[in-house]
C-alpha cells in the first residue's frame, strides 16, 4: 500500500522532470498516469491495488455519517419518551482485528455513535467493553457493529 | 489495576507530528502574524508532554535523547550572539539588519535576523518547560 503511493508519487515526479515543466498540472497528469500503469500492473505487487482500498475508506466514512445520524434520532427518541423505560448496560465485545490502529479506530467509532460508549480495552486488545444507553438484548447490538463498522474496518485493512 | 492505553497511545503517535507541525508554522509566521519563538516553543514542549503523558519517561528519553537544559544554553548563546553581533558593525546592541536575497527554490525572500533572536527564545523555552516537567516528574 505505502510503497504503491511512493511509486505513484515518483513516477509523477518523473513525468515532470520528462516533460520539463514543474508545475501542479503537469504533476497531476503524471500521478493520474503512474496510476494506470500501477493498475495494469497490479498482480506484481504482494497487496491489493491502493485505490480500492481508497474507496473502502471513504465507504467508511460515509457509513460513519449514516450511522451517526441515525444512532443521533435513536438517542433523541429515548431523551424525549416521557417514560424512563430504557435499560442500560455493559457488555463485552470480542473483536477479531488484531493492530493497534484497528482496534482504536473501532472503538473511535463506537464511542462517536451515541447510545454506545467504549469504557476499557482489555490487555491483550482482544475485548472491548462498552456501555450501551439501551440494551434489550445484547446480541443485537454485537451482531450490529459486527455487520457494520468491523466489516467495513477489515474492508480497509485487507 | 492496569489500564491498556492502546487507544490513547495510537492516537497519540499521529497526534505528535500534526502539533509539532504546527508549532513550526506559528514560529515561522512571528513577523506578520500572531506567533513567534515564545508560543511555538510552547506547543513543541506540548507536544513532548503529550508524548511523556501516553508513554513513560524511560520510552521518551529512549526517543529523544535530549538534555534540555543543553538546550536552553544554546538558545541564550543565539539570543547573546545574535545581539552581540551588531557590536561588529558599529551600531548599538540587538539592533537588527534585514536584505532581501534571491535564493535558489524559494526566489525573492526577506531574511531577518530577528529570525535567529528567535530561534534563540523557541530553544530557551522548549529547554525551560521540558526541564521543570521531567524534574517533577521524576518520581523517586
Amino acid at each position: 500500500m505505502a510503497f504503491q503511493i511512493l511509486l505513484n508519487f515518483i513516477l509523477a515526479f518523473v513525468w515532470m522532470f520528462l516533460s520539463v515543466s514543474f508545475t501542479a498540472p503537469s504533476f497531476i497528469v503524471g500521478y493520474l498516469l503512474g496510476l494506470l500503469i500501477i493498475l495494469a500492473m497490479r498482480r506484481f505487487f504482494p497487496d491489493r491495488f491502493y485505490l480500492w482500498r481508497v474507496f473502502a475508506a471513504i465507504s467508511l466514512l460515509l457509513l460513519f455519517l449514516k450511522e451517526l445520524i441515525k444512532a443521533n434520532i435513536d438517542v433523541l427518541k429515548t431523551i424525549l419518551k416521557p417514560k424512563l423505560d430504557f435499560q442500560p448496560g455493559i457488555f463485552a465485545y470480542e473483536t477479531k482485528l488484531k493492530k493497534d490502529w484497528e482496534v482504536t479506530l473501532l472503538a473511535n467509532l463506537i464511542t462517536l455513535t451515541p447510545g454506545t460508549l467504549v469504557m476499557d480495552v482489555s490487555m491483550d486488545k482482544k475485548i472491548l467493553y462498552v456501555h450501551a444507553i439501551d440494551l434489550p438484548d445484547k446480541d443485537a447490538v454485537i451482531d450490529d457493529i459486527r455487520n457494520s463498522f468491523e466489516k467495513a474496518i477489515m474492508e480497509v485493512s485487507r | 489495576m492496569k489500564t491498556n492505553d492502546v487507544i490513547l497511545q495510537t492516537v497519540t503517535k499521529v497526534t505528535v507530528f500534526i502539533i509539532i507541525l504546527f508549532s513550526l508554522r506559528l514560529f515561522f509566521s512571528g513577523h506578520y502574524t500572531p506567533g513567534g519563538g515564545f508560543i511555538g516553543g510552547l506547543m513543541t514542549a506540548g507536544a513532548l508532554v503529550l508524548l511523556l503523558l501516553a508513554f513513560d519517561l524511560k520510552t521518551v528519553a529512549n526517543i529523544l535523547p535530549i538534555d534540555y537544559k543543553i538546550v536552553t544554553a544554546i538558545g541564550l548563546l543565539f539570543a547573546i550572539g545574535t545581539a552581540a553581533g551588531a557590536l561588529l558593525f558599529n551600531v548599538p546592541f540587538l539592533t537588527h539588519a534585514f536584505d532581501y536575497f534571491t535564493l535558489p527554490i524559494l526566489g525573492k525572500t526577506s531574511l531577518h535576523t530577528a529570525v535567529l533572536f528567535d530561534t534563540g527564545v523557541y530553544l530557551v523555552v522548549v529547554g525551560v518547560t521540558m526541564t521543570i516537567i521531567q524534574t517533577i516528574g521524576v518520581s523517586d
